[in-house]
């Protein structure tokens, strides 16, 4: 049985070839501080599960690692306000794809951040960095568990 | 910067679609009511300015190898949850948090299908 992840990963991507063919992501707001930057595709190394990146397909070029949050805290439950909801045309929960940017630092302090997480409508791959009403539940820079 | 005064009830509009009401005033805290077009994103700016940083400290132009992550914390059959969307009461006040309601439980097997879940 897959993974989470890799379900999440299939279901992002349109095709399985995820390598070879991704598909693009659109963030019309782009992401907090990077807002010129409106498409995305998501890169998948199986060697890398459940990692993923997100890699800009324009300037300045750059990737962010992210994470399903399923892979780091057993039960993430962002609240998005009716905004964000209506932003991203989200009729069930089961429409949203929820993914974490994590900052990898040297030694074994790499962070994920709980708090603005990167919130995809599966269907329209449209999406956005969202600020949940309960932000302050979750940690910016929550510790990674990973191994030594 | 702009400096405006106003009382309760009273409003600014920026850009000719953008309007910011004061709704209550408690002590010192103010209840701020926010309409925006839906693709404005609109944040309190201490949560606005940490997001970005960090954003912009996770981005990279390399891709280094990835961390091994411990198996414990893996668990692959919680789903991701978001909150379905919640009844609008008022258009002019940004919605605060509701207290919180029983999670419904994931369902083992099934992947992102679960029972929407509300805090």
């Amino acid at each position: 049985m897959s993974t989470l992840a890799t379900i999440e990963c299939e279901r992002l991507n349109a095709s399985a070839e995820t390598a070879v063919n991704p598909a693009v992501l659109n963030l019309p707001l782009g992401l907090l501080g990077f807002e010129a930057v409106k498409h995305y595709i998501v890169l998948q190394n199986p060697d890398e599960q459940p990692f993923m990146w997100l890699q800009m397909t324009e300037a300045p070029k750059q990737a962010f690692l992210i994470i399903p949050p399923s892979a780091v805290v057993p039960d993430y439950r962002p609240e998005l306000g009716d905004d964000d909801v209506e932003f991203l045309r989200l009729e069930s929960p089961n429409d949203a794809v929820i993914v974490n940017i994590v900052t990898l630092r040297t030694g074994s302090s790499s962070t994920v951040n709980l708090r603005g997480p990167i919130v995809f409508n599966r269907h329209t791959r449209i999406g956005k960095q969202v600020i949940p009403m309960n932000a302050s539940r979750f940690a910016l820079q929550h510790p990674l568990p990973a191994l030594a | 910067m702009l400096i405006l005064c106003r009382k309760i009830n009273e409003s600014i509009v920026i850009d000719g679609t953008i309007t910011v009401k004061v709704l209550r005033i408690d002590g010192d805290q103010v209840r701020l009511g926010i309409q925006a077009p839906s693709d404005v994103p609109v944040h309190r700016h201490e949560v606005y300015e940490e997001i970005q940083r960090n954003n912009r400290e996770a981005a990279t132009h390399v891709r280094p190898d990835v961390p091994r992550l411990s198996p414990l914390l893996r668990p692959a059959s919680t789903p991701i949850p978001a909150s379905p969307p919640k009844p609008t009461t008022q258009t002019t006040e940004k919605p605060t948090p509701t207290s919180a309601a029983p999670a419904n439980p994931a369902s083992a097997a099934a992947p992102v299908t679960a029972a929407p879940c509300a805090i």
